[in-house]
């Protein structure tokens, strides 16, 4: 497989936010692990420098999508937990019909197969 | 990477040893000093840290290479900060007048606790020197103000672990308090003229003691006639340029 370049700032910055709650669906999670999840899903394709996971979660949550809480883990240490809520929820859903809209025109221009919405 | 080696002997041999400690605290000052993060952010900033340092230590990285690796993880904190700017437009100043209110609820606190101390004196030393008497007890107030003080200095270092005292708003809060006592200092007449509505006819009369008194009880008025207002006028007001004013 050959590498593609990475994300440019602008769609990083348009992409966060879908990725961001879709990761949060799967249960609550802490910043350091959903930056992992991250990594993990894009092969290293979407590298975000960590710090910037930060102000991306504390946006979603004063827009009320997400809420957190700190905890404490197993090992003693805090962490500030993130979960969605039901406008997160909602938000997620019309993202998603916005996203595949886009990818379904950009398939059938490169006569790609599109994906049902 | 033959470089890469050659510079960490060179760190090896310049500095003692390298102390995670020492490392991690001096990261959490540099994230302090900046105007946009506040304490939770930084705490939150500072769990990704640790998460990162334990998983580059588990991978048998050495301290030093697991913390220098971490923190260039989490990136550059002048940027983080930039772009906690604009996740948070009113954040700062939200954080600072919590910070200037402290300061203003506080010295109340210290007025009455001084009133009732000095009270409290008169009522059981009636035999007390005049000299004592007529300086209007202005050690008492020096007393509670530097008990005050180191009170509140626990306070923060143990409810904020990772501030340090003298770090971003406290500073503020400090350096405006600071200015306003500045400024009444400056005012000799009025101090003068406060001694002598209290019936001293000259400076050398009226001796340090009750100089500094005066000098307190002007203090208050400007915080209270100077302070209370530009709170409001911040809070219904918040600055258009932010950048300019974060640093105190």
């Amino acid at each position: 497989m050959y590498k593609t370049a990475m994300l440019t700032k602008d769609l990083m910055a348009a992409s966060s936010k879908p990725l961001l709650l879709s990761i949060l669906t799967g249960g609550e999670s802490y910043g350091y692990e959903i930056m992992q999840k991250v990594r993990e899903l894009s092969g290293g394709q979407i590298e975000w420098s960590d710090g910037m996971l930060y102000p991306v979660l504390h946006r979603l949550e004063r827009d009320g999508l997400i809420k957190s809480e700190w905890k404490q883990a197993g090992t003693g240490r805090e962490r500030k937990y993130y979960f969605i809520n039901s406008s997160g929820r909602k938000a997620l859903k019309t993202e998603r019909q916005q996203w595949l809209a886009v990818h379904n025109s950009l398939c059938k221009l490169w006569k790609i197969a599109p994906v049902s919405i | 990477m033959a470089g890469r080696s050659q510079l960490t002997v060179q760190i090896m041999e310049n500095r003692p040893r390298f102390d995670l400690n020492n490392a991690v605290e001096s990261w959490r000052k540099e994230l302090a000093s900046l105007p946009n993060l506040a304490y939770d952010i930084r705490r939150e900033l500072e769990a990704h840290l640790q998460d990162a340092l334990t998983e580059f230590q588990e991978r048998g990285l050495n301290d030093e290479e697991s913390f220098w690796l971490a923190a260039r993880r989490i990136g550059q904190p002048q940027k983080l900060s930039e772009e906690f700017e604009k996740a948070y437009p009113c954040g700062v100043w939200s954080e600072r007048i919590f910070w200037m209110a402290l300061g203003i609820i506080s010295w109340q606190l210290t007025l009455i606790l001084s009133t009732v101390a000095k009270i409290m004196l008169n009522y059981l030393t009636p035999g007390l020197h005049p000299f004592y008497q007529r300086s209007g007890f202005w050690f008492v107030d020096a007393a509670i103000l530097i008990i005050g003080v180191v009170l509140a200095k626990g306070w923060v270092a143990r409810s904020t672990t990772s501030i340090c005292f003298f770090a971003n708003r406290f500073r503020l809060a400090l350096s405006l308090t600071a200015l306003i006592i500045l400024l009444a200092s400056t005012q000799v007449g009025i101090v003068r003229q406060i001694g002598l509505n209290r019936g001293y006819d000259s400076f050398v009369r009226m001796g340090l003691g009750a100089w500094v008194s005066n000098l307190l009880h002007l203090t208050l008025g400007y915080l209270e006639y100077s302070i209370a207002p530009l709170i409001l006028l911040i809070l219904f007001f918040p600055p258009i340029n932010q950048k300019t004013l974060g640093r105190a």
